[in-house]
């Protein structure tokens, strides 16, 4: 199926917060709480639409365990959107963030798009960071941010298009050089091809995106 | 008779040391040592299956069941007849044999042909059956050879010989590299089948070689490098202008091979006197493009067993010519022989009678056998349960596998967990203590009470991390599948039990996948915890906090593969992926998610062999990289691109066939591939210094 543009997603944050079934509730629209725990990394792609064109995700799933990180950093790489999920039912991965933020810093590309998610709120009966600690993080260090459930399918959808969204925009805005493929953008057909199209190019007037 | 059970062989010429029946112990070479690859391109089960044709295969075999294996050469070519479904024979050609030993007598006579079916041109070989008059081969053996309609977008060349003495043959080499064995025109026709080839495919002649003849060679530059590698004569893109061509260079490089060889009684391409162009290389690459490109392989045990051979016949009265030149061909360049039989008469007058001819010729070797099965086990044990020969037992698990009911019981020897020595008692006895070990071990972590756990962090956050994962291994498998499974908690215990029993290291993800099927095959809590200590003695380290037991792996992979495959290293040398991190889940699981659950633990019985090397599995990940290194390099793939693409092969690897070739590799690359693994790469036993898995928390 052809794109206008397509995305690098990586998804990061510790092991068992929720990051397959957020894949899997995006790209299939289910929960299976059996899956197997991810070794290395796995991938997801799905197409949706922002102002019209059709974009096409590609999202690498990765392994949360501390002792794979020096491999799972090799991922970051060429990234133009990362989920940092937390579960709002274990503090210990709500306090790991930094760390995972500081990995992302230094081993993505300075205008990657992050969303922190604060998943399974479903379980607010078990919930071990508030709504506000989360929204407080996200201030401190520039991120979007959501709670959202894998299993109820609460905020998924959402999370990953307003991502998606937010990096449309900067490309509206001329901030990518979307002909570098570093950034984690392909252009396909009907996206702005060159790094002026930005500001200059046709599609410039389209401008206004769906968040 | 079913199609689908005749599969496609593809064969490589691999000597290798097979048990030999006395009568054939006059002969100065073992070359039915041997050896085969087996490949089966995807696409030639689901689609192909209509093209065989039975009808003529039925009546071939009673042909050949008459004995008479001459056909008139009048059907050389017969006028194109149409055959079923829209398929068109438009090449045909009887008594097209090959030479699967040196043997008169097992020369398998065929038909080829060529078949056009819509705009596609596949090759057909179909043995005639029973034409040797002693018959030795099965008709099993036979069909193993049978090409059955490989189509042409698989094959990257043809190769010609005409050698003065014998007859005329070709090596058909695919897009893998690997090749089918010779085809021997016993009724001449090389020129017609290319002829006819050319009509239908673009067939161009290699620049280097005038009896090279590249099938849909492309024009992208890159590809006709490639193919140009493999390719027996090309110089190596990186080796300087020398283009050498014409028997003469052949001939003085196999001269030097055949004195390193003897010389050295060793693999010795990497000592390659300095010819000059290859001077400045490093020396693996001669092994990567001399000879495993060529599919004309190198091989350690050939080697061994050749010059063991030498030795016991010292005295039997062949000349040292005659014994190397054959080692010469067969081993170093098959595709050569006619070479080296044009040039034998120069330097020993002895009369090249067919039987010498017959030594010079490519040998081919069994496939990978059945499984082990129970009665044949019982013949590996002496009366009260020893392992007689723990040798012969690791090879025949190597090469077969065993059945799913003898696991129980194989596991634990091949382990090491139970020594090959112990009686049916011993093995009885040990079981008993170590039951009641395991259970001290578990008591150690049973007994932390609540109170004590609170203040046990360590502790609280590694059973919080198992039993995150156990509910997350292989739950799809009725052993583990459903809500509290028990097999599940007893995952649980052990792994926690592990993570006492070796407190340094822990628990890490990854273990409860190796984990998993001992347990199923185990049934047993204590001897499935055991069996894993003894998996874990030697995979420990691929869950070192700092990774070093998978970097080593890594790098020992990269070294591998620039060994067997450099123009593929320098491909992912090129495009930063030399890190190998693709490979990483293959090797830290064992490839535990890249087969469903009964292959990975075939796989697994077949690697804890030990039999060819300690890092069989090292081979079988350069193994799958080669399979696919048409496509790698072809789409170019980056870094990105190609993890997901080896993420995606996940299900899609045929297992026989990757065993075959990673045999092959391992046996070929010899002691320059050992040479490439650094000590203590696991799974090899880690230097025992009393703190291999010290915590390393800084990294942390
Ligand atoms: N109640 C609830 N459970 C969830 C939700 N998302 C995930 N889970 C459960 O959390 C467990 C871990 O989820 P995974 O998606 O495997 O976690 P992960 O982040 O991918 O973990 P790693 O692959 O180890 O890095 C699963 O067993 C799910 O059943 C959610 O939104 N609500
Ligand atoms: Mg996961």
């Amino acid at each position: 199926m052809s794109y206008a543009y397509l995305f690098k997603y990586i998804i990061i944050g510790d092991t068992g917060v929720g990051k397959s079934c957020l894949l899997l509730q995006f790209t299939d629209k289910r929960f299976q709480p059996v899956h197997d725990l991810t070794i290395g990394v796995e991938f997801g792609a799905r197409m949706i639409t922002i102002d019209n064109k059709p974009i096409k995700l590609q999202i690498w799933d990765t392994a949360g365990q501390e002792s794979f990180r020096s491999i799972t950093r090799s991922y970051y790489r060429g990234a133009a959107g990362a989920l940092l999920v937390y579960d709002i039912t274990r503090r210990e991965t709500f306090n790991h963030l930094a760390s995972w933020l500081e990995d992302a810093r230094q081993h993505a590309n300075a205008n990657m798009t992050i969303m922190l998610i604060g998943n399974k709120c479903d379980l607010a009966h078990r919930r071990a960071v508030s709504t506000e600690e989360g929204e407080q993080f996200a201030k401190e260090h520039g991120l979007i941010f959501m709670e959202a459930s894998a299993k109820t399918a609460q905020n998924v959808e959402e999370a990953f298009i307003k991502t998606a969204a937010t990096i449309y925009k900067k490309i509206q805005d001329g901030v990518f050089d979307v002909s570098n493929e570093s950034y984690g953008i392909k252009v396909g057909y009907g996206g702005i091809p060159g790094p002026s199209g930005g500001r200059d190019g046709p599609s410039a007037s389209a401008g206004t995106c769906c968040s | 008779m079913s199609q689908t059970s005749r599969s496609l062989f593809l064969f490589c010429s691999f000597p290798r040391n097979t048990d030999f029946p006395s009568p054939r112990r006059h002969l100065p070479l073992p070359l039915s040592l041997r050896f085969q690859f087996s490949a089966k391109p995807p696409m030639l089960e689901s689609e192909l299956h209509d093209l065989s044709d039975d009808a003529d295969y039925a009546a071939s075999l009673q042909q050949g069941s008459a004995g008479v294996m001459l056909r008139s050469d009048s059907t050389k070519q017969r006028s194109p007849s149409s055959d079923r479904d829209g398929a068109e024979i438009v090449f045909l050609k009887d008594n097209v044999a090959i030479h699967p030993t040196q043997f008169a007598s097992e020369r398998i006579s065929g038909r080829l042909k060529l078949i056009k079916q819509s705009s596609a041109l596949f090759m057909t070989w179909i043995p005639y059956k029973g034409h040797s008059s002693d018959a030795r081969l099965s008709d099993k053996d036979r069909n193993l050879y049978t090409i059955k309609a490989v189509p042409f977008t698989d094959i990257r060349s043809i190769r010609r010989h005409n050698p003065a003495l014998g007859w005329q043959y070709i090596i058909v080499v695919l897009s893998s590299g690997l090749a089918y064995p010779p085809l021997y025109f016993y009724s001449g026709g090389v020129k017609e089948f290319l002829a006819t080839i050319k009509q239908h495919v673009l067939l161009v002649r290699s620049a280097e070689d005038a009896n090279v003849f590249l099938v849909n060679d492309f024009q992208n530059t890159l590809q006709r490098t490639l193919s140009s590698l493999e390719l027996p004569r090309a110089v190596p893109l990186a080796c300087g202008p020398s283009n050498m061509s014409g028997g003469e260079s052949i001939l003085n490089e196999n001269q030097e091979r055949v004195d390193n060889g003897v010389d050295n009684g060793s693999l010795s391409v990497s000592q390659s006197h300095g010819r000059p162009r290859h001077k400045a290389q490093d020396p693996g690459r001669d092994l990567s493009i001399q000879v495993l490109e060529k599919f004309s392989l190198v091989t350690r045990f050939a080697r061994e067993t050749t010059s063991q051979i030498f030795g016991e016949n010292q005295s039997n009265g062949f000349s040292t010519n005659e014994r190397r030149t054959p080692i010469q061909t067969n081993l170093d360049h098959p595709k050569k022989s006619s070479d080296i039989v044009e040039n034998i008469p120069d330097e020993s007058p002895v009369v090249l009678d067919s039987q010498e001819f017959e030594r010079l010729s490519l040998v081919w070797g069994k496939p990978r056998q059945s499984p082990l099965c129970s009665e044949e086990w019982l013949t590996f044990l002496d009366s009260e349960g020893r392992v007689i020969d723990s040798e012969a037992l690791r090879k025949r698990v190597f090469y077969g596998g065993l059945d799913h009911e003898l696991r129980n019981e194989v596991w634990g020897l091949l382990l090491g967990y139970y020594s090959y020595e112990s009686t049916y008692a011993e093995r009885e006895f040990l079981k008993s203590v170590k039951k009641s070990e395991y259970e001290n071990i578990k008591n150690q972590w049973k007994s932390i009470s609540s109170a004590q756990a609170k203040r046990f962090t360590k502790f609280r956050e590694r059973k919080g991390l198992i039993e995150k994962d156990v509910v997350r291994t292989d739950r799809s498998l009725t052993f583990y599948e459903g809500d509290d499974n028990p097999n599940v908690t007893v995952l649980r215990d052990i792994l926690l039990t592990y993570s006492f029993y070796n407190f340094d290291l822990g628990y890490c993800q990854g273990m409860s996948d190796l984990l998993s099927p001992i347990l199923f095959v185990m049934d047993d809590e204590s001897e499935a915890f055991w069996c894993f200590v003894a998996l874990m003695e030697r995979l420990g380290p691929n869950f070192n906090r700092d990774q070093n037991g998978m970097h080593s792996q890594l790098f020992a992979l990269s070294k591998l593969v620039e060994l067997l495959d450099s123009p593929l290293h320098n491909y992912f040398k090129q495009h930063d992926c030399l890190n190998y991190f693709f490979c990483f889940r293959w090797i830290l699981i064992q490839f535990k998610r890249e087969f469903e659950f009964e292959r990975t633990m075939r796989l697994w019985e077949v690697l804890w062999t030990h039999y060819p090397s300690e890092h069989l599995h090292l081979y079988v990940c350069v193994a799958i990289l080669k399979r696919y290194r048409g496509k790698i390099i072809g789409e170019e793939m980056d870094f990105d691109t190609l993890l997901k693409f080896i993420n995606e092969l996940s299900g899609h690897i045929d297992l026989d066939a990757t065993l075959r070739d990673a045999e092959a590799l391992c046996i070929c690359a010899g002691e320059n591939g050992a040479a490439r693994i650094p000590p203590g790469t696991p799974p090899s036993l880690p230097v025992d210094d009393g703190s291999f898995y010290a915590q390393q928390d800084e990294i942390l």
